[in-house]
């Protein structure tokens, strides 16, 4: 016989999740990757900027269509960093999150506090998700801002050719933002999946990219098109009809249906991997 | 707690019934791919004793203390925390223990004290108002203070085992697992650590350190388990084990060529000591042996049991371990490279 001791007790979640965010937003690298984030829709917008003001071929059309419609920006931006950008800095936060705190001998500690495996992905889960939200969100700010003070800010021309007041304009960003961060998630899932199994952040973010590469690549053989619907990258491109009026929500509730199916893939494989890895 | 803790210590102990247990393995076996890390592991952890668990590099010292916490599941065999069976009690047991398991873990951009906010948030038996407080003593306890602002990177080995020590130390445990715990600590560092592990018994926990170092568990333990080719092949109080495990008998005699001669007559194995003979009891014993000396007209000034220390059981039973299992340590050692 050994004593007995008293019930189970445990940390309250919300200092738990106000650690961990805490301890993501500390760190250099997100720094840096939140900042490179912001750097893009600078870099876009000026560089969009300049070739308005030159003679070159994109010149007088391009004026056209951006001059007063700065809020296009944002969206335009967010569209860019979806194929490689975002889901490396989701892929780095997933890596660091389980693999990386296994690397630096940091993830016992946290299972002998204790927290409960499930509960310990759970909370890395949830700030994989807030970071991806954040980040996102900062971005369409900084596009929005930079798009407002390079060509005005007054509305959104829209792909169907109907221009949006401002509030609609600014509604369908938050949309944008919302939509791409659903499917980020669905990358980082995974990204936490694969997490559980290596003690090296840099294979997660390797494996995860190249699988993002991968699916990219099979969306191009039409011989392959009946995989097509279950390649998440493949309805990326369908996300741009957030710009049409009226707004069409076919393709975006079924896009945002795959990514959640990847959220919850991934997540499952990753709760069954630390629910009996060795540590 | 404490109290209720040491009252039923003792209590059993005056009972002369098994003692209260801290932690108990029965029957551990944790095998990876084709070797065998662990095997047949019955491990018993007295409460409020300082149990030493000693043993060779990759004897499983450490794959058991992983097993005994939870962060690895046996292949075979049971657990027991506190009372409470591994994994499904963890959550009971693991908050009253401490523990610094393969050397130090923490994030090197976060400084000393960051690190260790960081871990008592995690902490389930500290309220929120109680983490800074907690987190300065600690820091106070291991010497580190001075240094709590500077980045983990910049620590030198001996404060990163000091900063561990100090998550181990947090909140008051009933149980303190130490991982090798003088691993890079200078000699000044190794008796901090004595005095920690000390305390911590003065104070009724129970505490279990690993390490391969005999003279660091013969200064530190009241119990002692000996780890081999990943089995315990002894274990129990530490004074017992040494007493138990005398097998020579000294005698003391001016006549040492007389008295060799008659135990050599006598079959009995003997050589010349300081001041006399030392004689191993192996198919004999001592009562035997003075007998043989007495009639055979030696004068015996004094004979007394041969004390022998840690090391040198430690080095008996290791030694006698590989000599048995010479042929299966080959094939391990195959299996382990293959």
């Amino acid at each position: 016989m050994t004593t007995a001791t008293t019930t189970a007790v445990r940390a309250p979640l919300g200092r738990q999740l106000r650690s961990e965010l805490r301890w993501i937003i500390r760190r250099p690298r997100t720094f840096f990757g939140l900042l490179s984030l912001c750097l893009v829709p600078i870099v876009a917008g000026v560089g969009m900027w300049v070739a308005m003001d030159g003679d070159g071929p994109l010149g007088p059309g391009l004026a056209a269509i951006i001059a007063g419609n700065g809020l296009v920006l944002p969206v335009f931006t967010l569209f860019l960093s979806l194929p490689l950008l975002l889901p490396l800095i989701g892929a780095i936060w997933a890596a660091d999150g389980i693999a990386g705190e296994a690397q630096h001998g940091t993830l016992r500690g946290l299972l002998l506090a204790p927290v409960g495996r499930v509960r310990l992905l759970a909370i890395k889960a949830f700030g994989v998700a807030a970071m991806t939200l954040i980040a996102t969100a900062l971005m369409a700010l900084v596009g929005a801002v930079t798009g407002a003070i390079l060509f005005g800010g007054q509305g959104m021309l829209t792909l169907s050719g109907t221009t949006l007041p401002f509030v609609e304009a600014v509604g369908r960003i938050a949309l944008t933002v919302l939509l791409v961060t659903v499917q980020v998630w669905g990358v980082a899932a995974v990204a936490l999946a694969i997490s559980t199994t290596t003690e090296h952040p840099l294979v997660v973010m390797a494996t995860t990219l190249g699988g993002v590469i991968l699916f990219n690549v099979l969306g191009v053989f039409e011989a392959l098109d009946w995989l097509h619907p279950y390649l998440i990258t493949s309805s990326w491109n369908s996300l741009a009809d957030v710009m049409r009026d009226p707004l069409p929500t076919d393709q975006l509730w079924r896009s945002t249906a795959l990514a959640g199916c990847y959220v919850l893939i991934g997540l499952s494989l990753a709760a069954m991997r630390m629910a009996t890895k060795d540590n | 707690m404490t109290a209720s803790t040491s009252a039923r210590e003792s209590a059993a102990t005056a009972a002369g019934s098994t003692p209260v247990l801290a932690a108990r393995t029965r029957g551990l076996r944790k095998v990876y791919g084709r070797t065998v890390a662990v095997d047949r592991v019955d491990l018993d952890v007295p409460e409020g004793a300082v149990l030493g668990m000693l043993g060779p590099n990759g004897s499983g010292k450490t794959t058991t203390i992983r097993m005994l916490l939870g962060l690895v599941r046996p292949t075979e065999g049971e657990v027991e925390l506190l009372g409470e069976a591994l994994p499904d009690g963890a959550a009971t047991a693991l908050p009253h223990v401490g523990a610094l398991v393969e050397g130090p873990g923490f994030h090197p951009f976060l400084s000393g004290r960051e690190n260790l906010l960081r871990a008592a948030a995690f902490e389930p038996l500290l309220a929120g108002g109680a983490i800074k407080r907690a987190v300065e003593d600690a820091l106070e306890r291991v010497g580190l203070a001075g240094a709590a602002h500077r980045r983990y990177r910049g620590y030198s080995l001996g404060m990163k085992q000091r900063l561990g020590l100090a998550a181990a130390l947090l909140v008051p445990r009933k149980l303190i697992v130490l991982d090798e715990p003088t691993n890079g600590l200078d000699p000044a560092g190794t008796r901090e650590v004595r005095k920690v592990i000390a305390d911590l018994h003065g104070a009724g926990s129970t505490v279990l350190v690993s390490s391969h170092l005999l003279s660091e568990i013969e200064a530190t333990c009241t119990h002692v388990a000996v780890l081999h080719r990943g089995t315990v092949v002894a274990q129990g109080e530490l004074a017992e084990l040494l007493r138990a495990d005398n097998s020579a008998l000294l005698v003391s005699t001016p006549q040492v060529d007389e008295a060799l001669n008659a135990l050599r007559a006598g079959r009995i194995s003997a050589r010349p000591n300081d001041d006399g003979v030392r004689v191993e009891l192996i198919g004999t014993d001592a009562p035997e042996v003075l007998r043989t000396l007495v009639e055979a007209g030696v004068p015996v000034h004094e004979a007394r049991r041969a004390r022998t220390g840690l090391e040198e059981l430690f080095a008996r039973l290791t030694e006698a371990e590989d000599a048995d299992h010479h042929l299966s340590a080959v094939d391990t050692i195959e299996e382990g490279t293959r």
